[in-house]
């Protein structure tokens, strides 16, 4: 099996053309309703990225991954109204700041593995909304928080992407490559010092591998692409609540990455649809959209009795027995 | 070389070796004793998973105890565990690599190196091949390919021949034996298998009940009463 950086393997083609598809024809299809549920998809697929690459890669849980989101918007935002700086500028001010949060994260949760990880995590994102809720998103005004009661100021857009449609396919090229980004780590020495930590602790350590060090690097890739995808959902609406960052937001982004499949892109594909798709579904038919969480419900259900690998890899494995290859993610 | 000077480990109330010495000098060492002897807590010391409660190790007059195990394999020190630990969803050539990335050294030279020693295990054409694909005897050559990258000073197999078949345990032996003339590294083994030791191990310590009872050239060893009491009993004539 080649996996050299830039081999392209037929899952890779797959995804990429995928991209290339939604990019061309997604905006031209949707109405204003579907390209916000869309652009909201492909953001938040970003963020999943980040969650189900912890959890495939290094079999740790972090909930945090909404809340670090919420950071990413906050800074956006507050950067927006204090200086003059390009949405990319303020976008990798982002993304730095929550890798450095991740980084600090990962901290006491270095020495802890399984459930108790997830604990630590889910508290530092109860934090976090405690804090979003306290003292709420910036929207132009004054001080510190840059909170004003009444309507907000204007929030600059990228200049690549002034219209929905534009920001719809700005969010799918930053989304396919935060995918790339995480293939890279993949593909090279760090994806094989997590692959080994994964597999053994103690193996990655008699091989050489600081286990602190690749682990802190994880929880920093995790937290810079929530940082961005925080970014990106504050270029999409505007202004942000703390509403939208709640810790249980969390906890369902990890489940649908489970259910999707976190090995496989795909698997992160069919969780953001889920998360976002099918509620935006169920409201168009007239269905109550609290339906959606029994159907995930249903869906984690399938996943830990039947389906180890999500989704996706009951796709992938279809498609190896279909064509007679090993499934590739 | 490997110097242990009285090395004394202690779980609570339960001393797991006590005062142990010794110095391996042979190429190929062993290190036997029965279930619960002391064995890999003794791998694990040298390694850095278990901290010694006194005593020193050094290799090739360098103190390691002092290293985090990382550091130790960085400085030449590798080691396989009783379960392989070999990733499944790695390939074989990138459970090899793995042991060298740490190194600046260049990724096409670590890459040849991994490449030759999977030509000496015999892998060489399944390299590409994934960590869940592998037979045991493979992800077991796996391993030793692993701990020959990177110029290790020395090597430690925690029972090696565990669960392989006679003609495996052939192989991985005549394997052992030419670690030393490849990359001139020493080699330590802990094994059950007296046959495998006596035919690769120049020279044995053996260990019962977390003290030293024997050490020396592995004929004589192995002769020893002391040790064949440990491993068979001693005769209790019931009146």
């Amino acid at each position: 099996m080649d996996r050299s950086l830039f081999h392209i393997t037929p899952s890779g083609a797959a995804g990429l053309i995928f991209s290339a598809l939604c990019f061309v024809f997604l905006p031209m299809l949707a109405g204003s309703y579907w390209l916000s549920i869309f652009t909201s998809t492909a953001i938040f697929a970003l963020a999943i990225s980040g969650v189900a690459f912890m959890y495939a890669r290094l079999g740790m849980v972090s909930l945090t991954q909404v809340g670090l989101m919420g950071v990413g918007g906050w800074l956006t935002l507050r950067l927006n109204y204090l200086w003059d700086m390009p949405f990319e500028v303020n976008m990798l001010c982002a993304a730095l700041a929550t890798m450095i949060f991740g980084w600090i994260l990962a901290l006491p949760a270095l020495r802890m593995r399984g459930l108790y990880l997830a604990l630590v995590t889910l508290m530092a994102a109860g934090g976090l909304e405690i804090l979003f809720a306290t003292y709420q998103f910036p929207n132009g005004g004054e001080g510190v928080w840059g909170v004003k009661t009444g309507s907000g100021e204007a929030f600059r857009r990228p200049l690549l992407a002034q219209t929905p449609e534009a920001y719809l396919r700005y969010c799918i090229v930053i989304a396919t490559l935060g995918f790339l980004f995480i293939e890279g780590h993949r593909r090279l020495f760090p994806g094989r010092a997590w692959a080994l930590i994964r597999r053994s602790e103690a193996a990655a350590m008699a091989a050489g591998v600081n286990v602190t060090l690749y682990k802190t690097w994880a929880f920093g890739i995790a937290g810079a692409i929530a940082g961005a995808s925080g970014a990106l959902l504050a270029g999409s609406l505007g202004l942000l609540d703390d509403g939208t960052f709640r810790s249980s937001e969390s906890i369902m982004l990890f489940a649908l990455a489970v259910v999707g499949g976190a090995r496989f892109w795909l698997g992160v594909v069919i969780a953001a649809v889920l998360f976002r798709v099918l509620p935006g579904l169920l409201n168009t038919w007239g269905v109550d959209t609290d339906l959606a969480f029994v159907i995930f419900g249903a869906g984690l259900l399938h996943a830990l009795i039947t389906a180890p690998n999500g989704i996706a890899g009951q796709i992938h494995d279809l498609v190896a027995k279909l064509t007679g290859r090993g499934a590739n993610p | 070389m490997i110097e242990i000077h009285a090395v004394t480990v202690r779980f609570g109330g339960l001393v797991a070796l006590n005062e142990v010495s010794a110095t391996l000098t042979a190429p190929v060492a062993g290190i036997i004793g029965p279930n619960g002897a002391g064995k890999t807590t003794l791998m694990n010391v040298v390694s850095g998973f278990i901290t010694a409660h006194s005593g020193r190790v050094m290799i090739e007059a360098q103190d390691f105890l002092s290293l985090a195990p990382h550091k130790r394999a960085q400085k030449g020190l590798r080691r396989s565990f009783q379960k392989g630990q070999i990733a499944d969803d790695l390939t074989v050539l990138e459970n090899v690599l793995v042991q060298t990335d740490w190194s600046l050294t260049g990724a096409h030279a670590k890459r040849a190196e991994a490449m030759e020693m999977l030509d000496v295990v015999g892998l060489a054409d399944r390299a590409g091949k994934i960590g869940a694909a592998l037979s045991g005897f493979e992800r077991r050559l796996t391993d030793v390919a692993r701990c020959m990258v990177g110029q290790p000073r020395l090597i430690m197999f925690d029972e090696p021949a565990g669960g392989l078949s006679v003609e495996e345990t052939q192989r991985l032996g005549d394997l052992v034996l030419q670690i030393h003339g490849l990359i001139g590294a020493q080699t330590v083994i802990i094994d059950h298998d007296v046959d495998l030791i006596s035919r690769i191990c120049a020279e044995t310590l053996v260990l019962d009940f977390g003290r030293r009872i024997a050490f020396g050239p592995t004929a004589e060893v192995l002769a020893d009463p002391r040790v064949k009491a440990a491993y068979l009993g001693t005769e209790e004539i019931v009146p």
